[in-house]
């Protein structure tokens, strides 16, 4: 173990990084790191964007919606005291 | 201190006055990731899209006790996780959401000393709406995330995705907080693996 931080070891880090959830000795070690490091820099960058393209895919237009699946759910609702669903033979 | 957005107070207000339009946008923004995330835990898409309904009936029939204590999509998200966990239970599968140790996309990234084999290049024109191979990056992340194992894929569409608490994605999964952070660690990488291809 030398005094710094290697590439891997910033890569195993970088997602604590991201979420705000490391502490501030390896903070300061990646920052170190980052300084003389572009391939960490960018893993970095790039684990950024990976993060907020998967929360904006969330939001994504989804396909049309049959109505036949509302009412289906809307009449099952209406309905006062469900019954165990019957299964689709058994 | 309420968490749901004003967008969502408005849509939850909506639902509890019985607003079918209201229904159907609520309906068409989360009935997808729920099959999604049913499927990762019953590994049966029949099985999902009847989980889902059965959720939606529930989450109308409740609407009335929603407070805003979470997000609406938490709240959404742990009915349908409890829905298909019990059902499950009843179908004699087990769900564990244990660490397979599958999939670490960064194996075989370094060399002996630590170092990068193949330093990381930086991508460009980095937007939702960009064009590779045929769709959009976001349908990319979304088939790719749908690819992932079972446990990195659930952690994936609660956190990644619907922003669910940590806490909150634990206690729906029944998983810890260290293993929840595994897996999200190893499904965020693949992810990555998989945009690095598609743009470097
Ligand atoms: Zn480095």
């Amino acid at each position: 173990m030398g005094i710094g931080f290697t590439c891997k070891d910033v890569a195993e880090r970088a997602n604590a990084l991201i979420d705000g959830e490391l502490g501030f000795a390896d903070r300061l070690k990646i920052r170190l790191h980052l300084a003389i490091c572009k391939g960490c820099d960018h893993f970095i960058h790039q684990m950024r964007q990976t993060k907020a393209l998967i929360r904006a895919s969330a939001a994504m237009p989804a396909e049309e919606v049959p109505p036949a699946a509302l009412d289906a759910i809307l009449a099952r609702v209406a309905r006062p005291e469900e019954e165990p669903e019957p299964k689709p033979d058994g | 201190m309420s968490r749901a957005t004003e967008d969502e107070g408005q849509l939850v207000a909506a639902l509890v006055a019985g607003d079918r339009a209201a229904f159907a946008r609520a309906y068409q923004r989360y009935n997808a990731p729920m099959v999604r995330l049913a499927s990762a835990i019953l590994r049966n898409r029949a099985s999902a899209e009847e989980v889902a309904q059965d959720a939606w009936v529930s989450i109308l029939k409740n609407i009335g006790t929603f407070q805003g204590r979470s997000t609406f999509a938490a709240w959404v998200f742990t009915i349908l996780t409890n829905a298909a966990r019990s059902r499950a239970r009843r179908d004699g599968r087990q769900v564990l959401f244990e660490d397979s140790g599958e999939g670490n996309s960064l194996a075989d990234a370094f060399d002996g000393t630590g170092h990068w084999k193949d330093v990381p290049a930086l991508w460009e024109e980095v937007t939702p709406e960009r064009e590779v191979e045929g769709r959009n990056l976001l349908s990319h992340v979304t088939a790719a995330i749908d690819r992932l194992p079972e446990a990195q894929r659930a952690v994936m569409i609660l956190r990644g995705q619907q922003g669910m608490e940590a806490a909150e994605v634990c206690a729906a999964l029944g998983i810890s907080e260290g293993n929840m952070r595994v897996l999200l660690h190893r499904a965020r990488l693949a992810l990555r693996g998989e945009l690095d291809r598609l743009l470097s």
